[in-house]
């Protein structure tokens, strides 16, 4: 497997739970957010790794996402913390 | 004793209720008022077992206070409770990976354990499966599937129970795999959690868990309630039919209560002989009791709307459409809940905002509870406005000056909370920007049983934490009107105790504009705010004085002016008059400093804004 270029990390880095369209399944890269903020995320098993899938739209604009069957409301400012992956068909992941 | 664990939403109190039926008790943990549920089991052959029912958690972290209580239940740390000797640990089977993160840290309690797998109707109606013996083999424990709300399955959970009974604890014999995933050496948060999830991914894996279908009612009713227009529009409907709920659904059985206790309390005075404890009996204790009792109906329907609400899974999408709007006014969307609650009783309202895991939103929120305009300052409102506000037309025919007062108070309340609640996170409370995380459960029918008991559970804090200070403030009132005694007799209520302690306090709330009997009903109302109703009739020598009595609002115009009446209205809107709301905040903040400090801001609030008034009307 070959290491990602700068210019690659760069953009992985850059696409953040708050850009994903609705209904877009992606991976959870890193949370860019303190411990005490992060912990209530971890706890429900959001971590790097899990997959997240944005599926509604609260009428503030903040994101309602499903991971593992639960579904979970996110300020927008948390979920641009959180920093994701697009998950393409070919890639084995988990 | 054994104890039951399990995430928020599980079903767990519903099994709690299914196994223990009536024969439960609440009480609340030593030093912190999160609720102890303690029942007891019959089995069936006689023996009884304590079951415990802990708060809803999802880990040990210990962020919160649920989390802490439930940690020192499990660790055997509270005070005069042995720890737990098995435990029963309840997931909703339907969200059984995010659930399941709870195993490995029940696990390493070292205890009996049973896996509840709740919920197992809906699994299996969403084409979902999973083995539950593969997943006992593979966890080292018991599992049982149960429909907690069916029933399904409770007749292996008291299985268990009997064979714990019986002292058959080979289930701690089963060697568990976990200590390969669980080192003694403690790991960096992340890894712990990320070890956690590995362990649950192949736990999940080897139980053959097939999830089930997303529920298409909730996918429905989600685009429904969490639509931009729709969603709103219908949380404010929402908002007002609660409102509706309280205000004009309960006030008949309110009157219904109040005519039965004024009836009964007129047999007792004639079936008693006529002496001192006469008046002691009637006007003191029963009168005070009744007072309590009265705003009884109005938290039970209050607590049956609520219920139903965050049962139904409707409040958790409540809070997320109110999150917006209270975030930026210092608060969160599960500040909602208590909020909404404050309206009817302040305590109630302040043991709901336990489930805030922020504890600095936690303390914004139960300090700006008391604004809302709790029901025990409506007697007040209304015998004021009736009094001195002119019933003429502000509106055209939808409102009058009266009811725009009215709604002007209620206005003043929500204006000092936002004020207070904004002051408090650029000051005391300042923080780096809380998050916001609010688990959305799927929307079911709620249980009837268990809200009814919970109903139960409700009316009787109410009448204990409240009834035991009204009561007490009562018969101490009548004690200071009955001395000392003229001729063998009760003297002028000027001459009496009381009257003393009124002229004492003048000088202070002469500035607006309140004489000694004003004085002498704000020091009583400090006991709780719809006692100057009954003080003001006592005083004034008025029989049969409530908020409908028209001889107390003829003496109160003629001994107040208009500006100290707007401003005694003030006062009651913004002053912390309640001492079971003090003793609650003691409770939950464990010490004095924040109802101290509560206590004497709103006081000085509602001082400023009657002299502000008294000068301006």
């Amino acid at each position: 497997m070959q290491l990602p270029t700068v210019a690659e990390k760069a953009h992985i880095e850059d696409l953040r739970l708050g850009d994903v369209p609705m209904q877009q399944e992606v991976e959870l890269v890193s949370i860019d957010l303190p411990m005490e903020l992060a912990e209530p995320l971890l706890e429900r098993g959001v971590l790097p790794g899990c997959r997240i899938c944005p599926v509604q739209s609260s009428p503030g604009g903040d994101p309602v996402v499903s991971v593992d069957g639960s579904l979970l409301a996110l300020r927008r400012e948390t979920a641009d913390c959180l920093c994701v992956r697009l998950v393409s068909s070919f890639q084995d992941v988990g | 004793m054994i104890a039951l664990v399990g995430p928020p939403n599980s079903g767990k109190t519903t099994l709690f209720n299914r196994l223990t039926g009536l024969r439960q008790k609440v009480a609340n943990y030593p030093g912190v008022t999160v609720e102890k549920h303690l029942g007891m089991v019959n089995l069936d052959d006689g023996r009884q077992v304590s079951l415990v029912d802990l708060p809803g958690v999802h880990g040990f972290s210990a962020r919160t206070l649920d989390e802490r209580v439930t940690r020192d239940v499990l660790e055997g740390k509270i005070e005069g409770m042995r720890s737990p000797d098995a435990l029963i640990l309840i997931v909703d089977v339907t969200r059984l990976e995010a659930q399941l993160m709870l195993v490995e840290p029940v696990l390493d309690m070292d205890l009996p354990t049973l896996l509840v797998l709740n919920m197992v109707d809906e699994l299996e109606a969403r084409g979902g499966s999973i083995d539950q013996e593969a997943l006992a083999e593979r966890l080292g424990v018991d599992v049982v599937r149960t429909s907690a709300r069916t029933g399904r399955g409770v007749e292996e959970v008291l299985a268990y129970l009997r064979d714990l009974a019986d002292g058959d604890t080979s289930v701690e014999n089963i060697e568990r795999e976990l200590s390969n995933f669980a080192g003694s050496q403690p790991l960096p948060v992340i890894d712990a959690f990320a070890a956690r999830r590995r362990l649950v991914r192949s736990v999940v894996q080897d139980a053959g868990f097939a999830s089930p279908r997303p529920s298409r009612l909730t996918e429905r009713l989600d685009s429904v309630f969490l639509h931009k227009v729709w969603g709103p529009t219908i949380f404010l409907a929402v908002v007002l039919l609660v409102f509706q709920s309280i205000f004009t659904w309960a006030v008949p059985l309110m009157d219904g209560i109040d005519w039965m206790v004024g009836t009964s309390g007129d047999w007792i005075a004639a079936a008693l002989p006529d002496t001192w404890y006469r008046s002691l009996i009637v006007d003191g204790v029963w009168a005070g009791v009744g007072s309590v009792i009265i705003f009884l109906p109005q938290i039970l329907v209050l607590f049956l709307f609520l219920g139903i609400l965050e049962d139904s899974g409707y409040m958790a999408r409540a809070a997320v459409i109110a999150d917006r709007t209270m975030y930026r006014v210092g608060l969160q969307g599960r500040a909602f809940l208590p909020l909404l609650s404050g309206y009817a009783c302040a305590v109630p309202a302040i043991l709901a905002a336990r489930t805030i895991e922020d504890e600095r939103d936690r303390l914004a929120t139960i300090f700006v509870t008391p604004f809302m305009t709790c029901s025990a300052r409506l007697p007040v409102y209304a015998i004021l406005i009736a009094a001195f506000i002119p019933n003429k037309p502000v509106l055209g025919p939808i409102m009058n000056q009266q009811a725009a007062t009215l709604l002007g108070l209620y206005g003043l309340g929500v204006v000092a909370a936002i004020g207070t609640a904004f002051l408090l996170k650029r000051t005391l409370l300042k923080a780096s920007p809380t998050s916001f995380l609010m688990e959305l459960p799927p929307y079911r029918i709620p249980d009837p049983r268990t809200l009814l008991l919970r109903l139960l559970d409700r009316s009787k804090i109410f009448l204990r934490r409240a009834g035991r200070i009204i009561f007490a403030v009562t018969i101490v009132l009548w004690v200071l009107t009955q001395f000392p005694r003229t001729e063998g007799g009760p003297p002028d209520i000027e001459q009496s105790a009381l009257g003393t302690i009124g002229h004492v306090i003048e000088p202070v709330i002469e500035p607006l504009g309140f004489d000694w009997r004003i004085g002498i009903g704000i020091v009583t109302s400090l006991a709780a705010r719809e006692v100057i109703v009954g003080t003001l009739g006592t005083i004034y020598g008025v029989e049969e004085a409530d908020e409908e009595s028209f001889a107390l609002q003829e003496i109160l115009r003629r001994d107040l002016e208009p500006g100290a009446a707007i401003g005694l209205l003030v006062f009651f809107a913004f002053a912390l008059q309640c001492m079971s709301t003090v003793a609650v905040m003691r409770r939950e903040t464990a010490g004095w400093k924040w109802p101290a400090l509560q206590f004497f801001y709103m006081l000085l609030l509602g001082y400023l804004g009657a002299f502000i008034s008294f000068r301006i009307f």
